[in-house]
């Protein structure tokens, strides 16, 4: 597998599709079921080590589909190469400002 | 029938317009094409491409009623009129209903259609198994209409680096044929960026080929062979 092939974003937009779907599921199931009844009790979940973990590689894998999502359409849209290099370090910073964002909430919670 | 067809000649310097012909089916008239023709009888300006008229030549392709399809396969019964009829979208127009194929045939070359072999050649013919035979169906039948390419919105986004699914269907008729000794070069210029990765399985070509034939799937394929490789 090449690394600037086609096939890496390809691949891994439907692999974090398929984490995530999971993911889905899961909390959907453990709203139907009562697993986690109350705020105080999601709230122990996320800020335990094994809770902030799932959060935060979900949250990876988010800003990897929405990324190679957004890119696909620049590429198809946006033609001035320049302009599109902007677009994609933009929505790059953005995407990771956000995550580094979580990780410090969720080690803030974490160690506190 | 009230026909409503795209007019435009690039030399005139005149934008392009929609013409309007009212032509009476005749005894014997069943396709879009024969109308055609009756037009071109009393309108001879009128330019389009025909030849074999029995949907096997694929010059005829234009876009119908705003789908896009052989004039010499679509049925005049059932058309909506008037029957707007356009040529094939995304390709840049000689005359009225003919475009411009060289994008389209440059991408075909691309792919190389024809068989590679890598060692020296059989004395006799090359023979293949009625199971390997088995899986050109379905990928040998396409008679380069443009139909489907052209009516792809990934093909309009980026007509000179998306290969277009008849290039890539015809590229899966040559990585699947057993006779072929080309199959990993033919992957490794497929797995880029554009040529075959700006595919996003919307299906229009699947919906419009007009021999009934699957470029999205035969995509799926290519995807799905460049992964087994991988792994």
């Amino acid at each position: 597998m090449r690394v600037f092939s086609g096939q890496v974003p390809w691949l891994l937009q439907r692999l974090t599709a398929l984490f995530l779907i999971a993911a889905l599921l899961v909390i959907f199931i453990a709203l139907l079921f009562g697993v986690l009844p109350d705020y105080a009790s999601w709230r122990a979940f996320v800020t335990s080590s094994h809770g902030a973990t799932i959060v935060f590689v979900s949250y990876l894998a988010v800003c990897t589909h929405a990324w190679i999502g957004v890119r696909d359409v620049l590429l198809d849209y946006v033609k001035p190469l320049p302009l599109r290099l902007l677009l994609l370090m933009a929505i790059s910073v953005l995407l990771a400002a956000t995550a580094i964002r979580l990780l410090l909430v969720l080690g803030a919670a974490l160690f506190v | 029938m009230h026909l409503r067809i795209y007019r435009y000649d690039p030399h005139s310097g005149s934008a392009p317009t929609m013409q309007d012909y009212t032509v009476e089916p005749e005894a014997g008239d069943r396709k879009l094409l024969d109308l055609l023709v009756r037009v071109k009888s009393v309108d001879d300006s009128l330019s389009f491409r025909r030849s074999c008229r029995e949907g096997i030549c694929g010059s005829d392709g234009m876009n119908i009623n705003g789908r896009n399809g052989l004039a010499c396969l679509t049925p005049i019964d059932g058309l909506a009129e008037p029957v707007t009829i356009r040529p094939l979208p995304g390709l840049p127009v000689v005359r009225d209903l003919i475009v411009d194929m060289t994008q389209f045939f440059t991408h075909y070359s691309a792919i190389k259609p024809y068989l590679i072999e890598k060692g020296p050649p059989p004395e006799r013919e090359r023979l293949q198994t009625p199971v390997d035979r088995e899986k050109l169906d379905g990928l040998y039948e396409c008679i380069l209409c443009a139909c489907c390419s052209t009516f792809c919105p990934s093909f309009w986004w980026n007509p000179d680096k998306f290969l277009g699914p008849a290039a890539l269907l015809q590229a899966y008729r040559f990585i699947v044929d057993s006779r072929d000794g080309a199959t990993a070069e033919r992957l490794d210029y497929l797995d880029d960026v554009y040529r075959l990765f700006r595919c996003r399985s919307i299906m229009n070509c699947t919906e419009v080929c007009p021999k009934g034939l699957s470029p999205s799937h035969a995509i799926e394929q290519i995807r799905q062979a460049l992964l087994s490789r991988s792994l």
